[in-house]
């Protein structure tokens, strides 16, 4: 089946035309500046050089026209006819308490992912633009939705609760949801297949450290614990949010510098992180090159998040009561090897120890970096939240869908 | 590059605000004023306003670079022939608002929604200029337009309905909350709070308490994010009166009458932040000095 995965952002729109008997990315691209008079198309064919396009793309549907009509063009298409497209998988950041898993998109289903935009309303209104889009530009075509958050929904309540009134648990649904539940579950399962061993009996910590970065404690295929919280906001270090810190501060911080909400949560989400405390960059690797060259907020930075990293490593070790394996994955955990070394040293005494050669020749595939001698195995795995999409798209399309 | 549809006319610092608010939603904008240099002026202003927030850690560089590269300074009010939103922002007086929207009027396509922002002049009068009155509508933002989250949207004797829709749908675009006004002088906020403003000044002058500790009274008693002397140096002290003056006007009542300390201010010059003195002292980034 060949399936159409989108990722709507406010004003931009992620595309790959997935073949899934051979999973393979038959073309993937993007659209960006959607709203300006000059958008612009990026659109690479497996087989052929990437292309761009200049265009005034004013929304969502004329973005999808695009991005369907280029996949059918004769010089960079990879497909003669729309009806090609058997179906469409699409990213939704937020599924609340109500989706636990992926779901075919219906006009019910519509109304209740709107009901949901308070959650998430940085990202949530985007993928439903997305939704409508592809309903107008593929009609009769089945859609799927696929959640960030779904992965993550086992958590048990002790897990998710905060410590503040539960009234407002019950009010405004303010719990902990977890995000990146794709890539989570995607390299859990491709770990599982590494390893050679069944997802059900093992006790894993997957790291998907990209510009946002989640741990999730992944205990016999199902996410038990994950450092995203309510929002994106909360866990490690990441390249421009402050992950976990004392509530206070921003209270404390709000009142001295008179702040408002929205001042504020700029702050929080796109002054912090790495750009925060070094003032060099929001990108590990350009921190790790100036920690390199003697930048000493460049090197805190990059303490603070590993030592981050290796607490969430031993909480979590602690939560599922042991650990077999630890996995890497995003941006940053497929490569920074600095990375991963530094939030795993000292973890011997876990059974935890890193082949240092291994470590620095990884080179964008699926590598174990563990020493032969280390108890837990550590592997590189890149994520493909893409092909987890289409995976999900076709088993869903397959079961619900006559044909 | 296409000519984008919505337009603000005055770079002034109402028109700044607006075009800012416009832009930092996604939308393309171009802001017209008189001469290319005065709507360029006006662009720096919002770069200038971008900045301070930067340091307050409201934006990152790069929003700012994306909010300008939306913003198009231009001189060229014939621009407005394929417009779809056009406000305006010029200053408050009557002729040279109706002169503008006869223009606007023979311009703009007949769908076109037309939006004045005003705080105290009559819709309806406005519209009597055109061929069109059922189409014009005001929008009465408050400064600093990105930051406040209110628009009174102003019905005259004879917007239409569509016409009404459509501003509420520009409202949401700009992510305001709005209120519904039927015209009437001063709509709600500047016929209440004006009266204040002139209070506070009148206690000032009466030497009843200092301009701080008025200020810090009404703050901390009344829960006030501003006091009202500093929200006057704010506004401009030019403006208050010109206010006050127009609501005079418009009502003949004594209330209106702008405090003699506010007349003796504005002859003097002395305007408020804009000119670094009013009630309070302001350094060129407009942030208050305070005393030792």
């Amino acid at each position: 089946m060949k399936i159409l995965v989108i990722n709507c952002g406010s004003s931009s729109v992620k595309y790959q035309l997935i073949d899934t008997e051979q999973e393979l990315a038959l073309a993937k691209g993007n659209v960006a500046r959607i709203g300006m008079s000059a958008s612009v198309l990026t659109h690479k064919p497996y087989d052929r050089p990437e292309t761009k396009v200049t265009a005034e793309i004013l929304d969502h549907i004329v973005a999808i026209e695009y991005v369907v009509s280029i996949l059918m063009s004769k010089n960079h298409g990879v497909i003669s006819d729309r009806s090609e497209i058997q179906a469409v998988g699409h990213r939704v950041v937020h599924g609340g308490e109500k989706f636990t898993e992926s779901v075919l998109i219906t006009k019910e289903l519509m109304s209740e992912l709107r009901s949901l935009i308070e959650l998430a309303p940085l990202h949530n209104p985007h993928n439903i633009r997305g939704i409508n889009a592809c309903m107008k530009t593929l009609p009769g075509i089945p859609q799927v939705a696929v959640f960030d958050t779904a992965f993550h929904h086992h958590i048990p309540d002790y897990a998710y609760i905060y410590g503040i009134p539960y009234l407002l648990y019950k009010k405004y649904g303010i719990r902990r949801y977890g995000f990146h539940g794709t890539s989570h579950r995607y390299v859990s399962e491709r770990a599982a297949a590494m390893v050679g061993r069944p997802l059900s009996g093992m006790k894993l910590i997957t790291a998907h450290l990209g510009n946002g970065a989640s741990v999730a404690a992944i205990d016999g295929g199902v996410s038990i614990d994950t450092s995203m919280g309510f929002t994106p906001l909360e866990g490690l270090l990441m390249g421009t949010r402050s992950g976990d810190m004392d509530p206070a501060i921003i209270l404390h911080i709000m009142a001295r510098e008179e702040l408002s909400l929205h001042e504020a949560n700029t702050l929080l989400n796109k002054h912090s992180g790495f750009i925060g405390i070094s003032g060099v960059s929001s990108d590990v690797r350009e921190i790790i090159e100036s920690a390199n060259s003697g930048n000493k907020r460049a090197q805190l930075a990059f303490n603070v998040f590993c030592y981050r990293l290796k607490k969430y490593i031993g909480a979590y070790s602690a939560a599922m009561s042991g650990l077999d394996t630890l996995v890497f994955t995003g941006g940053v955990g497929e490569n920074a090897p600095d990375v991963r070394a530094k939030s795993c040293e000292g973890l011997d005494y876990l059974g935890l120890e890193i082949d240092t050669e291994k470590n620095a020749a990884v080179k964008g595939e699926e590598t174990e970096i563990s020493s032969t001698d280390s108890r837990v195995k550590v592997l590189v795995i890149p994520t493909n939240e893409e092909l987890m999409i289409a995976r999900d798209t076709l088993r869903i399309v397959s079961e619900q869908v006559s044909q | 590059m296409a000519t984008p549809k919505i337009i603000v006319i005055g770079a002034g610092v109402m028109g700044q605000g607006l075009a800012e608010a416009i832009a930092s939603e996604g939308n393309e904008v171009l802001l017209i004023d008189k001469t290319m240099r005065l709507a360029e002026r006006g662009v720096r202003g919002i770069a200038e306003a971008m900045d301070r927030e930067i340091t307050k850690w409201g934006l990152t560089e790069s929003d700012k670079k994306a909010i300008l590269a939306r913003i198009i300074p231009s001189s060229d009010l014939t621009l407005a022939d394929e417009a779809e939103i056009v406000i305006e922002a010029i200053p408050e007086d009557l002729e040279k608002k109706q002169s503008l929207f006869a223009k606007l009027d023979s311009l703009c396509p007949p769908d076109c929604l037309l939006i004045t922002n005003t705080g105290t002049i009559s819709i309806s009068e406005i519209a009597a200029a055109t061929e069109r009155p059922e189409k014009i509508i005001g929008m009465h933002f408050l400064n600093p337009v990105t930051k406040i989250p209110l628009v009174e949207i102003v019905k005259g004797l004879k917007t239409d309905e569509e016409t009404f829709e459509k501003a509420v749908a520009f409202a949401q675009l700009l992510n305001k909350e709005y209120i519904t006004v039927n015209e009437y002088p001063g709509y709600v906020t500047t016929r209440i709070i004006v009266p204040l403003l002139n209070e506070a000044m009148h206690v000032l002058m009466e030497g009843v308490a200092t301009a701080e500790d008025i200020d810090r009274a009404m703050k901390l008693g009344f829960g006030f994010n501003v006091g009202p002397l500093t929200l006057a140096d704010m506004m401009g002290l030019d403006v208050v009166m010109s206010w006050m003056e127009n609501l005079l006007r418009e009502l003949s009542e004594h209330k209106y009458n702008p405090c003699p300390l506010l007349r003796k201010m504005v002859r003097a010059g002395h305007l408020g932040v804009k000119t670094g003195k009013g009630f309070f002292e302001y350094d060129e980034e407009g942030n208050k000095i305070k005393k030792e």
